[in-house]
């Protein structure tokens, strides 16, 4: 796991209270959502508003590629790093 | 008039857990020292504890003992000022426009910790979610005997608030600390005989008759421990009789 995913799997753990899990129980392809780390859709919402505010960037709620950047970790962090560099250019 | 039994109770206060504390704290009565204590809620898994607020945990930890999981039970939520701690934090949000949680905001109702226990214990039936004024309690217990006189074999009812931010302080005077009571009114879980049986009487007056505590907490102290006398509680012009029935 790099360091944008470990951030990103910490992130997840503060902002969603999952108080029994650490970084190291999540790995960068574990899926967030039913199976693997057991999500729902508040938490996608909850998820989106904390990586917003954390990485400076912008999520469109009707974007169709959504469920696909919430996939894993390691698809989050691909994501945060593609929002950055656009928002930065 | 109408007749409750109440087949069970539970309370809970900083510091303030078991039978034994409540005991003590009946006999001498005290302001517990606060420090955002909040029983743990072991019996539900981290992942279904997680969206728990403080007031929330407090209120399924007195609750859960008094229901059966084979059994459905109406549930009446009362709470005179509600999750105050979550107001002003949203409040605090907007105020220094900030995007509000989803989460905090989907459970900003008041009916939200009686949808939580209909989700955590499976329960089906109805459930009340009350705010009333300085006799939230009283309201509570009418609430349920109405639910009892419709048919239903027992009621659970909760009665909690909470400490709230230092801001309410010129506003809300009637919270020392914060607590939740839960009765089980009708009938009990095991078949044994009720902890207690009262008939309560409203009538008119302006009569005050002071309490030392919230009356929720008063009705702990004075009916549930010690020598069983009526109990007279007066809100503005609602006096409340309660006659211990032998």
């Amino acid at each position: 796991m790099n360091d944008l995913e470990r951030d990103i799997a910490q992130l997840i753990i503060d902002t969603l209270s999952l108080e029994d899990i650490e970084v190291s129980d999540i790995t960068p392809s574990m899926p967030l959502f039913g199976e693997g780390l057991g999500l729902d859709s508040i938490d996608a919402l909850e998820l989106a508003l904390a990586l917003q505010k954390r990485y400076s960037i912008q999520i469109a709620s009707d974007s169709r590629d959504a469920r696909q950047h919430f996939t894993n970790v390691a698809s989050l962090a691909a994501f945060v790093e593609a929002q950055q560099t656009a928002c930065a250019s | 008039m109408i007749d409750l039994r109440i087949a069970d109770w539970r309370a809970w206060a900083p510091g303030l857990d078991s039978s034994e504390a409540w005991q003590s704290w009946a006999n001498a009565p005290w302001t517990p020292d606060e420090h955002d204590e909040q029983p743990d809620c072991g019996f539900l898994p981290a992942m279904q504890r997680r969206r728990l607020s403080r007031m929330a945990r407090i209120a399924l930890h007195v609750a859960w003992p008094l229901c059966g999981d084979e059994e459905q039970l109406p549930f009446v939520f009362a709470s005179r000022h509600g999750e105050t701690t979550r107001t002003y934090a949203m409040l605090g949000d907007v105020a220094d426009q900030q995007p509000l949680s989803p989460t905090q905001f989907g459970l900003s109702v008041h009916n939200a910790i009686a949808g939580q226990w209909s989700i955590l214990r499976g329960q089906r039936g109805e459930a009340v979610a009350i705010a009333g004024e300085g006799d939230t309690f009283e309201h509570a217990m009418l609430e349920a005997a109405t639910l009892l006189d419709q048919g239903a074999p027992a009621v659970i009812v909760v009665i909690a608030e909470e400490r709230p931010p230092a801001p309410y302080a010129g506003w809300i005077d009637d919270i020392p600390f914060s607590y939740a009571v839960a009765l089980r009114v009708g009938a009990s879980r095991t078949g044994t005989a009720p902890a207690s049986r009262w008939q309560l009487q409203l009538i008119s007056s302006t009569n005050e008759v002071k309490t030392d505590w919230p009356f929720a907490l008063d009705f702990v102290r004075r009916a549930l421990h010690g020598p069983t006398t009526s109990l007279v509680h007066t809100w503005k012009t609602r006096q409340w009789i309660w006659q211990p029935i032998p």
